[in-house]
């Protein structure tokens, strides 16, 4: 067995001549003979008019191809390793959204062009590198709290006070003479322009991680050039970063002005400076992403609620007393077990529409990959798991997601009041 | 017992013996019983063949299915019952003498022969059992089941013969089977031969008829009716009258010279198309004759299913899906490069033509990725998805040594979340049947019988409905259904009351005994050929009883299920099924026992089927008896001990069918009375003029014996409805009830013997029905039975006081119901039970009764749920075998074992027109749950969203009323 369990593999090479571009994940690559292998069934495969989407082995190991723009070819291999529910649809799924936002990441570093139209395989490596640790956050997955990669909408706080910073956020990103601006807390979008909002749904999260990984890397501002991969995958951007605190980011996408420095010194004091108690405020939310006016009952374990039309969602696991204690049920294993069992609902129950910027070909994709809700003749609304460490509850309304883990003890049938309870709470109380 | 060589002889006489006695003890008063025994007393020839004995092929294996000759009769008589009886019959009443007379001949003459074939005693034994039609056919006219066939139509037409108006052609399918012929005991020397014989035409040509015309008197004769034979296929399809002329059978043209030459070559039962030429001027019947009319759809064509089975027109099956992709391949790993033959690796491969062929040309795909991936990720390959143009297809792999075995179906019928349960029973099944899949595809001879399998296979996943005859009117099927009915590793299981039970299982449990007279050992003094393992019986695709261990029921199971012998047998379609074949069981082949080692020997699987009854037998030979050589045949002994088996369970065939038409406990309610009232009242407006629906649900009430009301019909409805049923049928207690809110307008007019309902009001139902449902008119009803006579309820008065009174007493009277509140909320279950290897959900009738435009759908979509709840549990299984062995932390681990998981769904009417409203909806749920404690259960539940269910206390109930 050359792949560990539950270690993902990550393989590109162009799809014309079959040469590695590039392979991250799991701590030993993959042999090239195995490489070269799992490229030549697809490419053999095309060759008849078959196009080989993916494959599954015992104990859930999963390989999954897919062919951008018919040069580059990404093949996604996971181990597998362990059953239970999450091991082979939900797999599929994760390892499928895997593939588009690596795609995602590539176009937003390089830009369209240079990954179409290959002159210089040996430029193209080289320049790849620089995508690498954005792929490798993708790949990791690691960061507790971010589902964005996974759901495709954007990773929200709700801010104490949000017209503030709505203010603030407006009038930094009209000044930058952008009208593409956002405020970044935690890593998560607190608040954003209209504009911000208009991106894609795609966009909007990879931009999101690429804020992450630069606040990460703990430097006061950058200017860093990206593409839009559904906006605009040829053209170059400018996203400008500015580290306002320690966890707190505010961004603007430009065009050649204002230059970093002159904004820098220019506009972030002058519309920030008196926010700055209000943003230790935001930042105290921390994790929980709602603010304290919002009571979630202690019997929840963790939430996510998607707003389905902002495509915005926000998510907490809930650190009390209750289960602190309890080995089975880290945070990290609620992390997990809520990102499962969303991926379990929308894999078979709720088909998950995503009508702006999708192309078509990616649409034609994603019914095929879910095809499972399309043989409902009714429409599911609701769903709901019990397994031996938690109950999980789904529901879904016009406007709304909802996914909770919900303590063992609370009686199944409660479930239900449970969940529409928590989420006319939370939205009578933030607007969400 | 016999031994191999004289068996031959002595066996006949005994189970000839033994078939007459049998028919003897069970008579009706019919004189069948005696006429067989007299036949028997004097037998010793050796002619005596059963009529499957042809189909026995070299190694062994028999596959022999006769529908019955009630098939067409019953078509017909039930479009008698739709009411056509001004038609009468008039008789030239010398015609008529000519046929009594010439069935008596033959039935004396044959009686003098005394030829006591087998097949005979098996006719007359069929025949005893429809006594009225037997007497109806003594008297060569008309019976009470059967049409008044009007059997010479246009007498003058007719006399005056040459005159006549225009000559019209008609096509005629004729259901026939030589081989029940009963060779000579036909009178040929009248000239009727195998037309007379085997279609029941009389044709007496004009020489012989002296008074007629000369001038047509030439050696070609034109092929003119003469007479019909009672009981006979042509008098029975109806249609062929006295006067028309045989023109063509099967597009071949006949003529007095050559119809005896066609005729013969008809090899087996199979069905043929008549052309006649009729004198009749088809308008003016149509004026004045509208059984004709009625009758020109009668015979319905042998089903595709049948077809298929017999192995007749699978070309032209797999035509109609060459392009939907699918394929089976047997592929071989192991690369020998010294074959000088082409495409060495594909050991098999189905089908050859169509979309199949692109799936063939990447067969180095699935070879790589079976040899790659298991060192890549440590697992066998179990499946991949493809896309061929617009078509996502879901590959299924089985590897079995150096052989990988590939089936490609497409997704849209085969979910890739069920896929590998699909490929787990054929996989199984051909192990059955085969031994390995080595043995299955490997051997050359093999491969027709593996297309067939494999046709078979393909159809019924692929195309179900064209296997359905009456595929026009039913609804689309329901895949999902299928797929997760048959997927279940168990038997659809029927609870019979425990008096019938106890009787079913005395009767299998006296011939698994072995214990026949003269079969005894000690009565020959050899070693018996076959030991009896055990048999289970099924009625209508029913399990009644099993002595069978759960893995051979399994198997067995399988098997019928995939030569779709289960529905074969519940639409009344099958005369005679007798099936044997070597098989392997699995559980007996891999010795999973440990300590104890299961004696060597072969197995024998034997079907037989006799109208709704079927029962299979497990045989072992070797053991303590006596090994098997070669590959035997079956064996005449056995298969007429089941066949006397069968007959004797007959008797309880009533009782059984009693339980069938009960109403369904748990009672059931249909989710289109969960509707607001519009709808259904739009809908049944619109209907009430063509009214199809409306007629099958006052055919529904009338089926069921169960009070049921469908509160959404009344109001302006109920009038409408009482007197169409108490037309319908005077003695039925199913009653429906105009129950809206407190007005009681049912009573009246109905038949002494109903039972009024107590109608179940809706005003204390917590009702989340969203916009409609609240008011008194409104919202819905519910089913609920009534055990019929023990409760009759002669004090409705129809006030809601009295009405919830009466709902606590009838709680007293057990009226089982699964749901707790005012109102029984449950549309559809299914338990299964692990260990034995059985599941029970509602009878196709119960769920037939409940028709409704929404109900289905529901039942669709509660399978498909299903599936995936099974999968999720399915997925579970491995992790918690594994529970005790170190859990791994943190990523992999999945969501863990599922105990229980249920979706909600909201359903909206189709066509919703009303601009100004919004749609009424109703939501359901849809649940499953899987015990471990105290029996391992897997149970699934769908039922209306309004009244917070706790399925434990559902499942509780369900199981403890499942008497096994």
């Amino acid at each position: 067995m050359m792949l560990q369990d539950g270690a993902t593999q990550l393989l590109c090479l162009t799809a014309s001549s079959g040469v590695p571009l590039f392979t991250r994940g799991a701590s030993k690559q993959l042999p090239f003979s195995v490489i070269g292998s799992l490229n030549g069934v697809h490419m053999f495969g095309g060759g008849q008019g078959v196009v080989l989407t993916c494959s599954e082995t015992q104990g859930g190991g999963k390989v999954v191809w897919r062919l951008f723009q018919d040069s580059v070819i990404l093949i996604a291999v996971s181990g597998g390793g362990d059953g239970g529910v999450g091991s082979s649809k939900e797999e599929e799924a994760r390892l499928q959204r895997l593939l588009e936002n690596v795609w995602g990441c590539m176009v937003l570093v390089l830009g369209l062009d240079e990954l179409v139209n290959v002159r210089n395989v040996e430029r193209l490596k080289r320049e790849l590198r620089s995508c690498f640790s954005l792929i490798d956050e993708l790949l990791e997955d690691k960061q507790e709290g971010i589902l964005g990669n996974l759901t495709h909408c954007a990773d929200s706080l709700v801010p104490p006070n949000p017209a503030l910073f709505q203010e603030a956020v407006d009038g930094f990103a009209q000044a930058a003479e952008s009208e593409f601006g956002c405020l970044v807390v935690h890593g998560r979008i607190a608040t954003a322009t209209e504009k911000w909002w208009r991106l894609a749904p795609q966009e909007v999260v990879l931009l999101s991680a690429l804020i992450r990984s630069h606040s990460a890397s703990g430097s006061a501002s950058c200017d860093y050039p990206i593409f839009l991969p559904h906006g605009s995958p040829t053209v170059a951007h400018r996203l400008l970063r500015f580290q306002l605190l320690p966890g707190a980011d505010v961004c603007v996408l430009c065009g050649p002005t204002p230059s970093l420095h002159g904004a820098e010194t220019g506009l972030v004091g002058r519309f920030w400076s008196p926010l700055v108690e209000t943003l230790r405020e935001c930042l105290a939310v921390g994790e929980r992403c709602l603010p304290g006016s919002v009571s979630v009952r202690p019997d929840v374990l963790a939430l996510l609620l998607i707003n389905r039309e902002t495509r915005r969602a926000v998510s907490c696991v809930r650190t009390s007393n209750y289960h602190y204690d309890d080995p089975l049920l880290s945070r990290a294993r609620c992390w997990e077990l809520l990102k499962l069992f969303y991926i379990f609902s929308t894999s078979r129950y709720f088909t998950q529409e995503e009508p702006l910027c999708v192309s078509t070909e990616e649409k034609a994709q994603r019914s095929n990959t879910e095809d499972f809700p399309l043989g409902f003749s009714h429409q599911p609304q609701q769903c709901y798991l019990v397994t031996e460490e938690c109950k999980s509850y789904g529901l879904q309304t016009p406007q709304h997601q909802l996914f909770l883990l919900i303590l063992p003890s609370v009686p199944t049938f409660a479930l239900r009041t449970l969940a529409t309870q928590t989420l006319s709470d939370i939205v009578a109380a933030t607007g969400f | 017992m016999a031994t191999a060589n004289p068996r031959h002889c002595a066996e006949k006489s005994i189970s000839s013996r033994h078939t007459d006695e049998e028919a003897a003890q069970s008579d009706e008063g019919s004189d069948c019983g005696s006429t067989a025994s007299s036949f028997s007393s004097s037998d010793s020839s050796d002619d005596l063949e059963p009529e499957w004995l042809d189909d026995i092929q070299k190694n062994g294996e028999l596959f022999y299915l006769e529908l019955s000759e009630g098939e067409e009769e019953a078509a017909l008589a039930q479009q008698v019952n739709q009411g056509v009886s001004t038609n009468h019959v008039r008789f030239s009443e010398k015609e008529a003498e000519i046929i009594t007379e010439q069935n008596k001949k033959q039935r004396c003459g044959s009686r003098a022969k005394g030829e006591p074939t087998l097949k005979k005693l098996a006719r007359i034994l069929r025949r005893k059992r429809r006594p009225s039609q037997r007497r109806g056919g003594k008297d060569g006219c008309k019976d009470s089941s059967s049409p008044p066939a009007s059997i010479l139509k246009n007498q003058q037409g007719q006399r005056q013969g040459v005159t006549v108006q225009q000559q019209q052609l008609k096509e005629v399918c004729v259901y026939l089977n030589p081989k029940r012929l009963g060779g000579s005991s036909t009178p040929l020397c009248d000239g009727g031969g195998l037309l007379e014989a085997l279609l029941g035409v009389v044709h007496r040509p004009a020489w012989s008829r002296g008074q007629e015309d000369p001038a047509v008197l030439t050696r070609e004769e034109r092929l003119t009716v003469h007479g019909l034979i009672p009981n006979s296929p042509a008098i029975k399809c109806g249609q062929i009258l006295i006067g028309d002329a045989l023109v063509a059978v099967d597009d071949v043209d006949v003529t007095s010279e050559n119809i005896e030459r066609v005729l013969s070559c008809i090899p087996g039962p199979t069905q043929v198309r008549l052309t006649l030429e009729t004198v009749a001027p088809l308008d003016r019947v149509s004026a004045g004759d509208t059984s004709l009319i009625r009758r020109t759809k009668a015979s319905p064509p042998v089903s595709q299913l049948v077809r298929l089975l017999w192995g007749e027109d699978t070309a032209e099956l797999q035509m109609s899906i060459s392009h939907i992709p699918h394929i089976v391949m047997y592929l071989s790993l192991k690369l020998d490069s010294t074959s000088p033959q082409e495409e060495e690796e594909v050991l098999y491969q189905y089908p050859v033509s169509g979309a199949s062929s692109q799936l063939k040309g990447v067969r180095g795909i699935f070879i790589t990725l079976c040899d790659m991936l298991e060192n890549v990720t440590g697992g066998r390959i179990i499946s991949s998805s493809l896309l061929l143009g617009k078509h996502l297809v879901h590959v299924g792999y089985w590897k079995e040594s150096n052989n990988l075995l590939v089936i490609g179906l497409p997704a849209e019928r085969v979910p890739l979340l069920y896929l590998q349960t699909v490929v787990g029973d054929v996989v199984r099944t051909l192990k059955v049947m085969y031994g390995s899949l080595d043995s299955a595809f490997c051997k050359a001879d093999h491969a027709p019988r593996l297309d067939h399998f494999f046709c078979l296979f393909f159809q019924q996943l692929i195309q179900p409905s064209r296997l359905r005859e009456d595929s026009s009117s039913a609804p689309p099927p329901d895949i999902s259904g299928t797929l997760f009915l048959d997927g279940l590793p168990a038997v659809r299981w029927l609870t019979l009351p425990p008096e019938i039970k106890m009787e079913v299982d005395t009767v299998l449990s006296d011939f698994e005994s072995s214990d026949f007279g003269e079969m005894s050992e000690d009565f020959f003094g050899l070693r018996r050929l076959y030991i009896i393992l055990g048999s289970c019986l099924f009625y209508k695709s029913y399990l009644i009883a099993n002595h069978l261990p759960k893995e051979d029921l399994l198997d067995v199971c399988l098997y019928c299920q995939h030569y779709c012998l289960l529905p074969l047998a519940s639409e009344q379609r099958v005369g005679q099924l007798v099936i044997w074949r070597e098989v392997f069981p699995q559980q007996r082949a891999n010795g999973a026992t440990p300590g104890y080692s299961q004696p060597e020997g072969r197995h024998f699987l034997l079907i037989v089927g006799l109208r709704h009854f079927m029962q299979c037998v497990l045989l072992e030979a070797g053991g303590c008896a006596s090994p098997a050589l070669g590959s035997p045949g079956p064996d005449c002994v056995y298969i007429d001990q089941v066949k006397a088996t069968l007959l004797q369970l007959e008797v309880l065939e009533p009782g059984i069918e009693e339980r069938l038409n009960a109403p369904p406990a748990p009672c059931l309610s249909c989710a289109d009375w969960f509707l607001p009232a519009a709808t259904a009242r739009d809908r049944l407006d619109s209907l009430a003029s063509s009214s199809p629906v409306f007629s099958k649900l006052a055919g529904a009430v009338k089926a069921s014996s169960s009070g049921y009301r469908a509160r959404t019909l009344f109001g302006e409805k109920s009038w409408r409805a009482s007197p169409q049923r108490s037309l319908s049928d005077s003695g039925s207690e199913g009653q429906m009830d105009a129950g809206s809110g407190s007005s009681s307008s049912a009573a009246p007019g109905l038949s002494p013997h109903s039972t009024p309902d107590s109608a179940r009001k809706l005003g204390g139902r917590r009702d989340s029905l969203g916009s409609g449902g609240s008011d008194g008119s409104g919202g819905s009803g519910g089913l609920f039975k009534i055990p019929r006579m023990k409760h009759p309820n002669p004090f409705y008065l129809g006030t809601l006081k009295k009405t919830l009174t009466e709902r606590e007493t009838e709680e007293m009277y057990n009226t089982m119901k699964l749901t707790s509140g005012a109102e029984n909320t449950l549309f559809h279950y299914v338990l299964m039970e692990t260990v034995q290897g059985i599941f029970i959900a509602p009878t196709h009738r119960e769920v037939a009764q409940l028709s409704g435009s929404i109900h289905p759908q529901l039942i669709r979509n509660f399978h498909h749920c299903c599936l995936s709840i099974r999968a999720a549990f399915q997925q579970s299984l491995p992790a918690r075998s594994r529970r005790a062995a170190d859990r791994p932390q943190g990523g992999g681990w999945g969501l863990g074992p599922v105990k229980e998981h249920g979706v909600l769904f909201q359903c909206k009417p189709e066509n919703w027109t009303d601009q100004k409203k919004p749609a009424p909806t109703m939501t359901y749920w849809v649940i499953g749950r899987m015990l471990l404690e105290p029996v391992p259960q897997e149970f699934y539940v769908c039922f209306h969203d309004s009244v917070p269910e706790v399925p434990v206390e559902m499942a509780f109930r369900l199981s403890f009323g499942l008497a096994l």
